[in-house]
């Protein structure tokens, strides 16, 4: 079946609004990069899509409105991968991946078994390095099983090895699934995502295909000059050195 | 470690720390005594649903072992028990190790209730500490609210605040009783003499159904400690936040108003625990729970055996043994010896 998700959220702090009519589409098999400078509401978008926070509007998933499911039934369509901290409590590998299955009563060793874990599932996820930790919150969400899954800066901490390795994994699950991840890193997200959302104070500033972006949109957000390269093919953004 | 492994343990244990409580007292008795009164007792209990049994006569210190010890030790254990595993909620809901059962307003509150009981209705003292144990409850938890959610945040500090203020009444309750103030004092610092069936009858059942609510729901305590972003691995966050303050809230009042103010056996149980067996839940919590059970078993022993025939505050000396074990246990911790 093909699943479709269409998206349109406000959210509001108290007075302030840090979500204005934040709108989008995403087909099966995509994965989409949230990209956007610091307080764009990017990682705000996320928790209301899967309804930490409660934002006025809809998620769609094949027309049914997410927002208004209980959680257990939400969580069985749509998950969220939070921004990766340091773990506090020593489950084994295997538990944490477990918490994964509350909703769905998903395969746990499947799930170890694709990001590489499964050979140090009785390991304590305190033990883990950043990048460990990173697969660990991806097999629990791809343990858990939906349909949509979010993912909140998922190589912020990672080296380069572990970001691509992350990236490749996400890469590879989006086939089955619609994906769409808050990246800081923009040539990974140009590389990566089959398109791009930029958020700029809460809106949606610019949408569209990785060889589409240009630098003066982005010049425009971020306040920093950029020239797109090509290199063996893939495009690459070369941000001039800020003046001190 | 498996649950196979620790669970008889625990129960063996258990049922040691009973016998060895009913056992030992300053009325010396040897442990067929302590047998043949209980099978006494059992008997003669099931005489009122089948009057057909035959019980003879009773057993020489029956009256010692089935009317006094055994409902003490009894008690002792179920309030550990309740206390323990009201502690893990607690450690859970809070996200933080250090957070205690009482931390809620119980405590607090119970001490109003039962230093007012003490002045005016003695013989209601229970009773209005577990009033107002609730009632603290039921205050916190309402400050705390915001959009009909309960920020654990708002709600640890609404508890610290409210603590202090409902310990300033107390402390004011007691100075205004002169000389009585000492019986107060005693109950404040948890003591299970005089301790009956009915108490242990009405305990039971709160324990039952807390303690086994909280058994029940391991995964959503699991969940809990990932707090609003368990949301998204399906877990009805504030629903469960409101179900599990009203176990805790049941467990702690109950075991307040019938022993006092125990302190210690709800922070370090759960803590123990923790460090020997991990923190999953679908073991923590009947683990921890049989633990405290166990602990304060030996505590109220140690209470009214150490100074004979004077009786020490259990309370005092849950504290004394509990805290140089726990600290133990975290420099062993410290250095990854534990988890097996």
């Amino acid at each position: 079946m093909t699943a479709r998700l269409e998206v349109s959220v406000s959210f509001s702090y108290g007075e302030r609004q840090v979500l204005k009519g934040v709108e989008f589409s995403a087909n099966k098999g995509e994965l989409l990069a949230i990209i956007g400078p610091n307080g764009a509401g990017k990682s705000t978008l996320l928790k209301s899509m899967v309804g930490i926070l409660r934002p006025t509007g809809y998620v769609r998933l094949n027309g049914t409105n997410l927002l208004e499911l209980p959680p257990r039934e939400r969580a069985k369509l749509i998950t969220y991968v939070p921004q990766s901290s340091y773990p506090e409590f020593a489950f084994t590998i295997e538990e944490f991946v477990e918490l994964g299955t509350y909703a769905t009563r998903g395969d746990v060793g499947e799930a170890l078994k694709k990001v590489g874990l499964w050979e140090r599932r009785r390991e304590y996820i305190t033990n883990l390095s950043g990048g460990e930790y990173q697969l660990a919150l991806i097999a629990r969400a791809i343990a858990q099983g939906s349909d949509v899954i979010l993912l909140d800066e998922p190589t912020s901490h990672l080296d380069i090895n572990h970001a691509l390795q992350a990236m490749g994994l996400l890469r590879e699950l989006s086939g089955e699934k619609i994906t769409i991840a808050v990246l800081h890193d923009l040539n990974l997200a140009l590389r990566y995502a089959d398109r791009l959302i930029l958020l700029h104070r809460g809106e949606k500033r610019w949408e569209g295909k990785p060889e589409k972006l240009e630098p003066g949109v982005l010049e425009e957000v971020y306040g920093v000059k950029a020239k797109i390269a090509e290199v063996d093919g893939h495009r690459v953004i070369l941000p001039e050195l800020a003046k001190v | 470690m498996t649950m196979k492994k620790w669970l008889p343990a625990l129960i063996a244990l258990s049922i040691i720390a009973c016998f060895l409580g009913v056992y030992a007292g300053s009325v010396k008795v040897s442990p067929s005594d302590v047998t043949e009164s209980i099978h006494y007792g059992t008997k003669s209990a099931l005489t009122r649903l089948f009057p057909s049994i035959e019980t003879g006569e009773a057993p020489e210190y029956f009256t010692i072992i089935w009317r006094l010890r055994l409902p003490r030790v009894l008690l002792a254990y179920l309030v550990g028990l309740s206390l323990a595993s009201a502690g893990v909620a607690s450690q859970a809901l809070f996200r933080n190790p250090l957070a205690d059962p009482y931390i809620i307003g119980v405590s607090a509150g119970a001490g109003i209730g039962g230093a007012l009981g003490a002045i005016y209705w003695p013989e209601h003292m229970g009773l209005l500490a577990l009033i107002s144990a609730l009632l603290s409850v039921f205050i916190v938890y309402s400050v705390s609210r915001v959009d009909g959610h309960v920020p654990v945040d708002t709600l640890l500090l609404a508890g610290i605040a409210y603590g202090f203020l409902a310990s300033a009444i107390t402390w004011y309750l007691i100075i205004s009783q002169g000389e009585r103030a000492h019986v107060t004092w005693m109950w404040l610092m948890g003591t299970f003499n005089g301790a009956g069936w009915r108490d242990v009858g009405e305990m039971f059942i709160v324990s039952v159904i807390g303690t086994g609510f909280l058994v029940w729901k391991w995964r959503e305590l699991n969940l809990i400690l990932f707090g609003e972003e368990s949301i998204a691995l399906g877990l009805d966050v504030h629903l469960y936040r409101k179900l599990f303050i009203g176990a805790i809230a049941l467990l702690t009042a109950f075991a307040v108003s019938t022993a006092g103010i125990i302190g210690f056996i709800g922070l370090v149980s759960p803590h123990i625990v923790r460090l020997l067996l991990g923190p999953n839940h679908r073991e923590l919590t009947p683990a921890a729970a049989l633990f405290g059970g166990v602990l304060l078993v030996f505590a109220d022993l140690l209470a009214r055996t150490l100074a004979r025939p004077t009786e020490l505050p259990v309370g005092i000396i849950t504290a004394l043994m509990g805290a140089p074990f726990f600290l133990y246990l975290l420099m062993k911790h410290k250095r990854g010896e534990l988890y097996s």
